[in-house]
């Protein structure tokens, strides 16, 4: 079944668990929110008055408001007005240097990180009245206006991506296209930062497991499990997907048979032509992952099973529960 | 060749790492402790060897280097350079290239 409406790339989609709405963005600047009418869905567009392509959006933790990054270096966020009964959009038009990557809900709701390809990642309050002020509010929150930047993160010598808080919100996670991964606690307070360089190639997603484990994704095909232990402090574990020959010793090993060639020049002076690009080996997926999704089932606190899109065409999920032990 | 002369170059070379001015922007600095990381790099005949006595944390300022090396495009620069990128490559991973490339802030 397809939910036909955009007209160029749909670059962004979030799926609301308990309103069941579907949330689109599209390189065309346009944003659809679809609801189910029995078998079909009925798409309502909302206006983001953009002038570059939607590039990311994620429905917040209440699902009374999403929150749209683009290319034109600002944050939409959007709620639903019921006297008018349409969708409105507020835009946070400062602070970006470049495209917005991806944005990330706090769980209270009102706090909003984003990442951006100028390499920072900010923390925003997204408090509008009317929407976020009715009943009792966490007291913090509240001081801070709409826009208003609450920190910025510049650990990143190059592009960000993939920004994710913790299911507590205590902790913050971001991938820097450097192969680096940016664990950080406490962002609106005093933050603590850890940079954990990997290995082999950049991140594009992160999903947080639990308090203690999350899951990075990105060019090299196959999921990276990354653990806290008690002290807080973050490492990598190892890669996910078993059937993928070691990355480790297998890149290398890729690597210098191609580079093999342009070494050789250097050793006996011969010439050689191209240089054969090197092709994972094995596994689920043949190309980079680019989204990783959380599969919850009823009110479950760790995420047993997820999955994972990439520029393959392929979506695998993929399922902890006999593979690993997640620590809380 | 004695045991000290080959220990040498590799010590020469952790000291010309460590002073890496990685963030200034005077050139003039960066080409000084260049000169100096190429000296030593170039003396260096046992690469495995090189690497048995050298930390990890200075693996991502050799690869900065060592493309630094290989865009000067003089022959016996680039031969030793590459020399020493398989096996850095080897250890380090593909990260490390990654981190040299992407980072246009913390230059050699």
């Amino acid at each position: 079944m397809f939910l036909q409406r955009h007209d160029q790339i749909v670059s962004g989609i979030d799926w609301s668990r308990s309103s069941n709405k579907i949330v689109t963005v599209s390189h065309d600047r346009n944003s659809y929110v679809w609801t189910q009418e029995g078998q079909d869905w009925v798409p309502t567009l909302v206006i983001l008055k953009l002038n570059r392509a939607a590039l990311c959006v994620h429905w917040s933790p209440k699902e009374n408001k999403f929150a749209v990054g683009s290319g034109a270096k600002s944050v939409s966020i959007c709620y639903y007005e019921q006297e008018n009964n349409w969708w409105i959009s507020k835009v946070i038009r400062k602070k970006h240097e470049s495209s917005v990557t991806s944005v990330a809900w706090h769980p209270n709701n009102i706090h909003l990180a984003t990442t951006s390809t100028d390499g920072k990642c900010r923390v925003f309050s997204t408090i509008i009245k009317g929407v976020d002020t009715r009943g009792p509010q966490a007291g913090a929150s509240v001081d801070w206006k709409f826009g208003e930047q609450i920190a910025q993160l510049d650990l990143s010598p190059t592009w960000a991506f993939g920004v994710r808080w913790s299911p507590s919100g205590k902790t913050l996670a971001y991938a820097g296209h450097s192969s680096m991964i940016y664990f950080v606690d406490d962002v609106e307070g005093s933050p603590a930062a850890q940079n954990l360089a990997l290995r082999d190639l950049p991140l594009r997603d992160i999903l947080f497991v639990s308090e203690k484990m999350a899951i990075g994704v990105g060019f090299d095909c196959n999921p990276l499990i990354f653990a806290a232990d008690e002290t807080g402090l973050w490492s990598f574990v190892r890669y996910l997907d078993e059937r993928k020959v070691t990355p480790s010793t297998s890149k290398a090993s890729q690597l210098s048979e191609a580079l093999g060639k342009l070494y050789g020049q250097s050793r006996q002076g011969s010439s050689s032509d191209t240089v054969e690009p090197s092709k994972p080996r094995g596994g689920a997926h043949e190309n980079c992952i680019t989204c990783i999704v959380p599969l919850r089932k009823g009110s479950e606190s760790i995420v047993k099973r997820f999955s994972t899109s990439g520029l393959d065409g392929k979506i695998v999920v993929w399922d902890l529960e006999n593979h690993i032990t997640i620590p809380k | 060749m004695c045991g000290t002369g080959r220990s040498k170059p590799v010590e020469a070379l952790k000291t010309a790492l460590e002073g890496s001015p990685l963030k200034t922007r005077d050139e003039r600095c960066k080409s000084a402790n260049w000169i100096v990381v190429h000296r030593a790099m170039m003396a260096i005949r046992d690469i495995d060897g090189m690497f048995n006595s050298l930390d990890t944390e200075y693996y991502d300022i050799l690869m900065k280097y060592l493309y630094r090396g290989l865009s000067t495009g003089d022959r016996p620069t680039c031969d030793q350079c590459l020399k020493i990128h398989e096996k850095l490559t080897e250890r380090a991973g593909l990260g490390c290239i990654l981190r040299s490339l992407a980072d246009t802030v913390n230059t050699v």
